[in-house]
């Protein structure tokens, strides 16, 4: 098993007709994710890599079953999108896109909560879980293999880097999610944690922090708070980052001095997480949980 | 995020109706004598910057008369704050106020919500408040698609005019606050705050002072905010360049440039190097990384000085080794930089890329640790 994405899931995507879409479209087909959809205002009746092409998120659920969509879309144009899927019903999302505004991500996030939707994103290049041959996204399938590590990451290429080390030291993937690198984003460490522990494949769980935000103390709370047994190791990028220069005193009284990388290390590392310094460390650690 | 500067969120401030001092910005001490003169003094001079705590630095002066103001323009122009030179100063009328009160628009990014922050008790004591005596301070959660709510507005305004028993100041602050929001919406801004937000006696609710941080990602629908600050026309157009690619660009003060993609892989490598000694000059992530890319991210570092080491670091998921090859090879054959070249090359078409630049003399390295360590010896060599 894996989470979130599995053999029959049915994919949609959006803005298909895309040059990039079009090349992920096949990649993720040629791995074995089952793409019945795609949309593309004006491009109803066209097909892309034999998928069939409508106009309308609500044109293709007539004739799919759609499990969740993957939204290549500009980022101006993202919000309409997203939207326009969440209300359709569509209970998964992938936002690839970058720079989508902050006031935008906010409403999308909100209609998220009213749906009872997962989002995952924006600024992703997706998920994968490799024992299902499931791929949202354009993770490079090559450095993936079956495996009990779940991970969970706000970097792409740093978790490209990982993983491929995981899997050359013959440390599988149950599912690896990149949750995205923006500060609004949907699925969060904690919720991919909580999906993990429930995850009978997941034997432990790396999780890819960076300095800034508080999704890695979240993280700390609710394996402090027992919510998570398996074993969580993290690393994190930026450890030697320079402090932030004051630009008013908001973030500070919101984020309660959170979010410093010194913060981060001390909350994950008190509640039994333990923080590799190096990337070579983090492998290490990943085979030590899992023996 | 982009921060921009006092004077313009008092701008911002007064288009949405809410009152601020009157002043005048001036580059020069002439200019300010002739401002206080016209305001009439006391005045008030504040260095424009886009990093605050301006107070404690001594960048913020009163001014009793206009032949004061001149002497101290001349002594506050040209100061450095953080990195920044004071080029401009607002000179305000000196208010003398009854109270302060503190009233932000933030964003809570664990829960997705924008969030009004309000205090009675504003200056700058405001994050101790907070830490201290939570209590004190409003923390209002809005809804990002309905906005702030007429209900939620009068609550900002009675917990700010707590124990007044005046109506009318209610009624006043929740105009404001309902402005603010507006603006902070409209605006595009990731945080707007007014500190202090001060009563003063016959003019009602003024913003004293104000800071506000633009979302970059919406600076497409915010045109007019567009604009250098503190900084080269040169460096704004590079700026500019560089937001349109896609890519970011960060100097420090060191000697290695990097060139890297992916802002997490980019902040590993910058911790491996200061974890082992090396300084790194840059940190360029760009999102195109192929032919041209490559070559034009080269061209940057080319043009800076400071740099003798160039480490690229090339982890080919999407894009092919071979094409970010061609790219160095192309740059290569028609400059001659001053720099040393370490590249770690690993990924899609690896092989074919190795072969690429070996025919050019540049041996490409396998593993990360291996080629940072490597550009911190060869710069270590050189100097």
């Amino acid at each position: 098993m894996s989470i979130l994405a599995f053999k029959d899931t049915q994919v949609l995507i959006q803005g298909i007709t895309g040059k990039a879409a079009r090349h992920h479209t096949e990649n993720m087909l040629a791995y074995g994710t089952r793409i019945v959809a795609g949309t593309r205002p004006g491009a109803g009746g066209q097909q892309v890599a034999g998928v069939p092409v409508y106009d309308t998120v609500a044109q293709a659920l007539e004739r799919h079953r759609i499990d969740a969509s993957i939204l290549f879309i500009p980022a101006k144009a993202v919000k309409d999108s997203a939207l326009e899927a969440l209300r359709a019903g569509i209970e998964l999302l992938v936002i690839v896109s970058e720079h989508v505004p902050l006031h935008d991500a906010l409403v999308i996030m909100e209609e998220k909560e009213r749906q009872g939707a997962v989002i995952i994103g924006p600024n992703t290049p997706g998920m994968i879980s490799p024992p299902e041959n499931a791929i949202l996204g354009f993770v490079p399938t090559r450095y993936f293999a079956p495996g009990p590590m779940g991970v969970a990451s706000r970097s792409g290429t740093l978790t490209y880097e990982l993983v491929s080390r995981l899997t050359a030291a013959g440390i599988g993937q149950s599912t690896c999610i990149g949750v995205g690198g923006d500060r609004v984003v949907g699925l969060r460490f904690p919720e991919v944690l909580l999906r993990f522990q429930e995850d009978p494949q997941t034997k432990a769980v790396l999780l890819v922090g960076e300095i800034g935000g508080t999704m890695e103390e979240e993280a700390a709370e609710l394996v402090g708070q027992g919510r998570v047994t398996k074993p969580v190791i993290a690393y994190l990028a930026g450890q030697t980052a320079p402090e932030g220069m004051k630009l008013g005193h908001a973030g500070a009284i919101v984020d309660r001095g959170r979010g410093a990388m010194k913060h981060k290390i001390e909350a994950l590392e008190s509640h039994g997480v333990q923080v590799a310094r190096q990337p070579a460390e983090a492998i290490e650690l990943a085979q030590k949980v899992l023996e | 995020m982009m921060c921009i500067y006092e004077y313009e969120v008092k701008g911002l401030l007064r288009q949405a109706g809410i009152a601020t001092p009157r002043g005048k910005l001036v580059q020069d001490p002439g200019q300010a004598r002739e401002a206080a003169g016209e305001l009439g003094c006391p005045v008030v001079l504040k260095a424009q910057t886009l990093v605050k705590a301006r107070g404690k630095a001594g960048l913020i002066q009163f001014a009793d008369s206009p032949q004061e103001a001149r002497e101290l323009a001349g002594s506050l122009l040209g100061r450095r704050h953080h990195g920044e030179t004071v080029e401009e100063l607002l000179v305000e009328e000196r208010l003398f106020l009854q109270t302060e009160m503190y009233l932000g628009l933030a964003v809570d990014y664990s829960n997705c919500r924008p969030l009004v922050l309000a205090s009675g008790g504003g200056g700058v004591e405001i994050e101790e408040l907070a830490a201290q005596s939570p209590e004190r301070i409003l923390r209002l959660p809005v809804s990002p698609s309905q906005g702030l709510l007429p209900g939620q507005a009068r609550q900002v305004a009675r917990f700010l005019a707590k124990g007044y028993h005046d109506p009318s100041l209610e009624e006043e602050l929740g105009r404001v606050v309902s402005a603010m929001y507006t603006l902070f919406v409209g605006r595009d801004l990731e945080m707007l705050e007014v500190n202090p937000l001060a009563l003063v006696p016959g003019r009602g609710v003024v913003a004293l002072d104000g800071a506000a941080a633009v979302d970059e990602d919406a600076l497409w629908r915010q045109p007019d905010l567009v604009r250098p600050r503190n900084q080269s026309q040169e460096a704004f157009q590079r700026e500019r360049d560089f937001r349109r690619r896609g890519w970011s660009y960060l100097r420090f003060d060191g000697d290695i440039g990097i060139l890297s993609s992916g802002a997490g892989i980019t902040m590993a490598i910058l911790d491996l190097m200061r974890m082992w000694g090396g300084r790194p000059a840059n940190f360029l992530d760009t999102a195109q990384m192929d032919r041209q890319g490559i070559y034009d991210a080269f061209q940057i570092f080319k043009d800076d000085p400071a740099i003798k080491t160039v480490l690229v670091n090339i982890f080919a998921g999407l894009n092919r080794c071979d094409h970010l090859a061609e790219g160095i090879k192309d740059f290569l054959s028609e400059h001659r930089p001053r720099f040393q070249l370490v590249v770690r090359m690993a990924g899609n078409r690896e092989q074919e890329g190795r072969r690429i630049l070996e025919g050019i003399g540049v041996t490409p390295i396998g593993e990360l640790e291996a080629a940072v360590r490597r550009a911190i010896e060869v710069t270590e060599e050189r100097s």
